[in-house]
């Protein structure tokens, strides 16, 4: 059996595209298995919750009850794969707690496999971060997403070594397009017919790369 | 196997600082590394160490002679070779003048037998006021000022001059550390009333599966090996005579 996976989206800067790419890996997983599970860990950003309110659910990580409630959950092999938005003001408590309790050892004791997904600035703070997930997180787990939108191609030399998942930067007036609330990348690719359409190739291209992120998966499990 | 018997007495005057916590961790340490140990609860009569190990404790009360002999005098009789004693609170300082009156401490003085004490504090100038009396007892014995943080507050350590006045001061004194555990994880061990070590591995009273949260079990593994690091800084296992195996049997 493949290991059930959970995709934490993950910086300690805020307005880097990590809603944006919960939303993007949502809708791919929910279009391709039929089911996921999202965890919206979010107080200050826009939130998953409010893009896609059929899949996700709000979570908290400062209190140990609300620890208990993600983690206990996350960690079974049920088959179901899990999206976590992780808000930038809780990505010291959440990383520092997986490294307490000893996270990634039980993941590959039950047959989850964590796949972090650290979205990229070329700030300091962003750099500290990387290095701590880089001693925390085995390399082939964790992947370093290049958002043109915010990296502008200036990706750190210390970051430029992992696995990168590039996300095209999209012309500001799509991004007003899909930042409204009714917006579904799936339903677009539905219901437009022209596939030449830029918005049309960008949502395609993430989702062929979400595709192979997950056969790499596969493949590193069998 | 020890070549001498050893006792330790794990206690304090003031209560609430942790001392039945102390000894569970002592219980599962020389659980883990393979130590054949028996233990003695003062709680006297209900007992709060033998919830928790039910097998290996007794529940005795030490102001009494008839368990004192139940103690002392099968200390070469009995096959294990670690005794454990959780004194009550506010039972320390008379249990160590029974064992001065009964001379126990002379013989630990000659060294017939190893003992260790583990007093317990907690961050509160009450609690610290004990070493000074307790020191008096201490010829003889291995001497051990736990700071237990039960809270955070950091024992005095913002006020040198303070935390010296105590913890400096007694010269064959060694001080050990034992960090705070989660609180809902301290509770929910509480709840399922096993070791620590069994909570971390997810059993219940009888060895049977249980369903304790992932979250808190990591929290106590966690905790449970800042601790016995500090066990192991000390060499407690040579403490009491057992050669430590390179690897303990819940590292297997």
């Amino acid at each position: 059996m493949p290991a059930t996976p959970i995709y934490i989206i993950c910086s300690p800067r805020p307005q880097v595209g990590k809603t944006l790419l919960a939303r993007l890996l949502g809708e791919f997983l929910l279009l391709k298995n039929g089911r996921v599970t999202a965890f919206d860990i979010n107080f200050k950003e826009p939130s998953l919750l409010d893009y896609l309110p059929g899949i996700t659910e709000t979570a908290d990580v400062i209190g140990t009850y609300g620890k208990m409630q993600l983690m206990d959950r996350i960690i079974l092999d049920d088959g179901l794969s899990k999206v976590i938005d992780l808000g930038f003001h809780a990505f010291d408590e959440f990383f520092k707690m997986t490294e307490e309790i000893g996270f990634l050892k039980e993941a590959v004791r039950r047959n989850v496999a964590p796949i972090v997904l650290f979205v990229a600035d070329t700030d300091r703070v962003s750099s500290r971060a990387h290095e701590m997930l880089r001693q925390q997180i085995p390399s082939s787990h964790l992947i370093i997403v290049d958002n043109e939108f915010v990296v502008r191609g200036e990706l750190l030399p210390s970051m430029l070594h992992g696995r990168i998942l590039r996300i095209a930067a999209l012309p500001t007036f799509l991004k007003t397009y899909i930042d409204r609330l009714t917006f579904s990348f799936t339903g677009y690719l539905r219901q437009e017919q022209d596939s030449s359409t830029e918005l049309h190739q960008w949502i395609r291209r993430n989702y062929y790369a979400f595709r192979d992120l997950e056969l790499k998966l596969i493949l590193q499990g069998s | 196997m020890a070549a001498k018997p050893a006792v330790i007495v794990v206690g304090a005057d003031k209560g609430g600082v942790g001392k039945t916590t102390v000894s569970r961790t002592l219980l599962d340490y020389f659980s883990a590394n393979n130590v054949p140990t028996r233990s003695f609860d003062t709680e006297s009569p209900r007992g709060t160490l033998k919830r928790f190990h039910p097998d290996i404790t007794e529940i005795v009360d030490m102001t009494v002679t008839a368990d004192q002999m139940k103690i002392f005098d099968t200390l070469n009789a009995v096959s294990p070779s670690v005794t454990v004693i959780d004194v009550r609170a506010g039972l320390l300082s008379r249990a160590l003048a029974s064992l001065r009156d009964i001379g126990f401490l002379d013989a630990a003085k000659g060294g017939q037998i190893t003992f260790a004490v583990f007093h317990i504090l907690g961050p509160s100038i009450a609690s610290l006021d004990e070493i000074a009396e307790t020191a008096n007892f201490m010829s003889g014995a291995k001497y051990f000022l736990v700071k237990n943080f039960i809270n955070d507050t950091p024992f005095f350590q913002w006020d040198q001059a303070t935390y010296n006045s105590y913890f400096n001061r007694i010269k064959d004194a060694t001080d050990l550390t034992i960090p705070k555990l989660n609180e809902m994880a301290y509770e929910q061990v509480e709840v399922a009333s096993v070791p620590f070590l069994k909570f971390v591995a997810n059993k219940g009273p009888h060895d049977e599966a249980a369903n304790y949260s992932f979250v808190l079990r990591g929290y106590v593994r966690h905790w449970l090996a800042n601790v016995w690091s500090e066990f192991d800084r000390i060499k407690l296992t040579d403490i009491v005579g057992s050669a430590k195996p390179s690897v303990r049997s819940s590292e297997k």
